[in-house]
């Protein structure tokens, strides 16, 4: 039983961690701009392709591919927000909307592009860790591990350094950040790609572990939006927190009753926090 | 306006005139409909339909057309995406009916969908050709559905022999993980009865949801029973590759088998070499036999894919619905053609071998094209047929 409990635990925070990735990307791009952005998964989906076509098909090394994989999403987010998302920012409806549109049009672009066949991406890590009675696939530790650092990574950026503060003090007041000097155009575009970047990482670093094709943003991309609703929309230790806490208790309640009830769980819970707590676990009241 | 209204109405009576002088043939075409999941988990299945179907009416028309009575067809492909979804099958039906004006659908391939289309297909007296696994798919009231290829319900028993005969005696403790849907609550249902029957115990029976990738905790929990034999069932082949990894990540050094749909060569992929190695298939055509590599062949020109084991039977049912049609002598009588099955079959395989129209004792209706099965194991990367299902 023991054994159990901690590959239950194991399972959940490996699978809790790329659940954070997803959702600080999620979460900053809406704690700043106010854009619900539901082709954040298909920012995933294309920094996922991106690393099989380099380090699959091109033979790249893995880590110039990954750099280059995220370092496209990161850019490929930018651009829709300068092109596409400026023109309705401060509609949370039209931008809604809009957001659905790109990730239909970009799901549509990897499905004629690559097909519908699922295909495989090398894995750079393979192997198991053992931890007494439980194991750990080495792949996923190293996604884990990965997730860690560019969590840190992102709070030094943050609170560290000049645009990570300009970030913060436009989420919390654009126009009395602009009266300082700051210019929200262009803390906007910064922020969606840095947001698109965090979904990438976690396109890059998952495309080994599971399989690689144009829909699978779509999960991803809902459990970005349990795990923030969960923590609190715009509030990033909410996403962290709420993506371990759905990681461990959709482990638990898949490995003890199926994952049908899991996802019911999931649900239900996002269902409760709406009804209870509006603001999330770690939100801010309105 | 009434020059304009007047210049329509011409031009409308000079069309009717011109299509009436126009030879026959050049207007004659065959709709033949198509439904399979052609995105998702599911797609080689879907895709399998769509490119059987395609390449057996491509060979048709470059020869001439399909002759029925005095007049020649040309056939004409419509494939429509069911997702693996009842509600999006029903709409491809409809949509094949009242607007492409088809009477003749290959699939839906889903046992969700076929079972939300069959009234359809009987109020409609459309011909249906599923792929369905559920045994409900053939239903003695509903004379309209046919079965294209045979489906776990009738060699489930014969795999179970070839694993009494060729794997381990004292491996005798079986998991089984299927889709949470039709197709997997009744290939979870079969593969319960046929091991129970034939003295293995069930340890484990687990169904997912078809959108997860994470089969980790649901893989906990089966080899915690410590199985000895896991049954893919009805998992799709890119999910059941990575259900073999992730079992062998968590420890798992046991077999695997998978009694459903077929695509040994997707689990390759999903599960990569190493992890993939052993897995025995249940395979609807020997990939060694030359029919094969010539479809093979030409579904990868016409795609640039490999191709699913499946579209020979695919093919193989294009070929029986236009000979069907042909013996009745009509494209709008579907009584007639359906009536025609009988005399179209046995039909010789493009693999050799001979589909035979049966099904009357385990489905109450003769509406099932009984084809041959193979098994397949994976070894060193590839599909080696390791013998008939019979």
């Amino acid at each position: 039983m023991l054994g159990l409990s901690l590959q239950i635990v194991l399972n959940g925070v490996t699978t809790g961690l790329v659940y954070v990735l997803m959702a600080l990307g999620f979460t900053l791009i809406f704690g700043i701009m106010r854009v619900v952005n539901f082709a954040h998964g298909e920012l995933y989906m294309a920094a996922a392709f991106a690393i099989y076509v380099l380090n699959g098909k091109l033979g790249w090394n893995y880590v110039p591919a990954i750099v280059f994989s995220v370092a496209f999403a990161g850019l490929l987010g930018s651009v829709l927000e300068r092109v596409l998302f400026r023109r309705v920012i401060g509609n949370e409806f039209n931008c809604m909307i809009l957001a659905l549109a790109v990730s239909i049009a970009l799901q549509s672009v990897a499905l004629i592009a690559f097909g519908p066949d699922e295909v495989g991406a090398p894995r750079p890590v393979t192997g198991v860790l053992r931890l007494g009675p439980a194991v750990i696939p080495a792949d996923r530790l190293f996604v884990g591990g990965m997730a860690m650092l560019l969590l840190a990574a992102f709070y030094v950026f943050l609170n560290k350094t000049h645009l990570g503060l300009m970030m913060r003090a436009v989420a919390q007041d654009a126009e009395i950040a602009a009266l300082h000097g700051i210019q929200p155009k262009l803390i906007h575009t910064a922020a969606f790609g840095i947001g698109s970047l965090l979904a990438g990482a976690a396109g890059a670093l998952m495309a080994p572990v599971y399989t690689v094709f144009p829909y699978m943003g779509e999960l991803p991309m809902m459990k970005a939006f349990i795990v923030v609703v969960l923590g609190g929309l715009g509030s990033l230790p909410g996403a962290v927190i709420g993506g371990l806490l759905l990681g461990i208790v959709e482990s638990a309640f898949a490995t003890m009753l199926g994952t049908t009830v899991a996802a019911l769980v999931a649900f239900g819970v996002v269902v409760a926090i709406i009804a209870i707590r509006p603001e999330g676990l770690m939100g801010r009241r309105a | 306006m009434n020059v304009r209204l007047g210049s329509i109405v011409a031009s409308l009576i000079g069309a009717m005139l011109a299509s009436a002088w126009l030879p026959a043939n050049a207007q004659d075409v065959l709709k033949i409909g198509v439904i399979g999941p052609m995105t998702g988990p599911g797609a080689q299945w879907g895709l399998a339909t769509a490119g059987g179907v395609q390449i057996a009416a491509k060979e048709v028309n470059d020869k001439g057309g399909l002759k029925v009575g005095n007049k020649t067809y040309r056939v004409e492909v419509i494939s429509y995406d069911e997702q693996y979804k009842a509600a999006v099958a029903i709409s491809a039906l409809q949509r094949l009916i009242n607007q492409d004006g088809a009477k003749f659908v290959f699939g839906p391939v889903s046992s969700a969908g076929t079972l939300a289309v069959m009234d359809i297909v009987k109020q409609t007296k459309t011909i249906g050709i599923t792929g369905a696994y559920s045994r409900k798919a053939l239903d003695p009231s509903n004379p309209y559905m046919f079965r294209v290829y045979s489906v776990a319900t009738d060699f489930a028993q014969p795999m179970v022999n070839w694993l009494k005969k060729n794997v381990r005696a004292d491996l005798k403790r079986v998991a089984v993980i299927n889709p949470n849907d039709e197709t997997g609550w009744d290939s979870d249902k079969l593969l319960n009865d046929t091991y129970t029957k034939n003295g293995y115990t069930i340890v484990a029976k687990e169904l997912y949801e078809r959108s997860v990738r994470d089969y980790q905790p649901v893989l906990t929990k089966i080899l915690a029973e410590r199985p000895d034999i896991v049954d893919l069932g009805t998992a799709p082949p890119a999910s059941a590759g990575l259900i073999v990894r992730q079992a062998r990540e968590l420890g798992y050094k046991g077999r695997f088998i998978k009694i459903g749909g077929s695509g040994p060569r997707q689990i390759i992929e999903g599960a990569g070499k190493a992890a993939a190695e052993g897995v025995i298939n249940y395979l609807p055509a020997d990939e060694q036999n030359p029919g094969y590599r010539r479809l093979a062949a030409e579904y990868k020109k016409m795609t640039g894919n490999e191709m699913n084991p499946l579209l020979v039977s695919w093919y193989d049912g294009a070929y029986i619905l236009m000979a069907a049609i042909q013996s009745a002598g009509t494209v709008s009588d579907t009584d007639k053609v359906r009536q025609s099955f009988a005399k179209a079959l046995p039909y010789k395989s493009v693999l050799g071998g001979t589909i035979r129209l049966g099904g009357k004792e385990t489905y109450g209706i003769d509406n099932q094209f009984l084809t041959p099965n193979y098994i397949g194991i994976i070894k060193d990367g590839d599909v080696v047929t390791a013998g008939q299902a019979e």
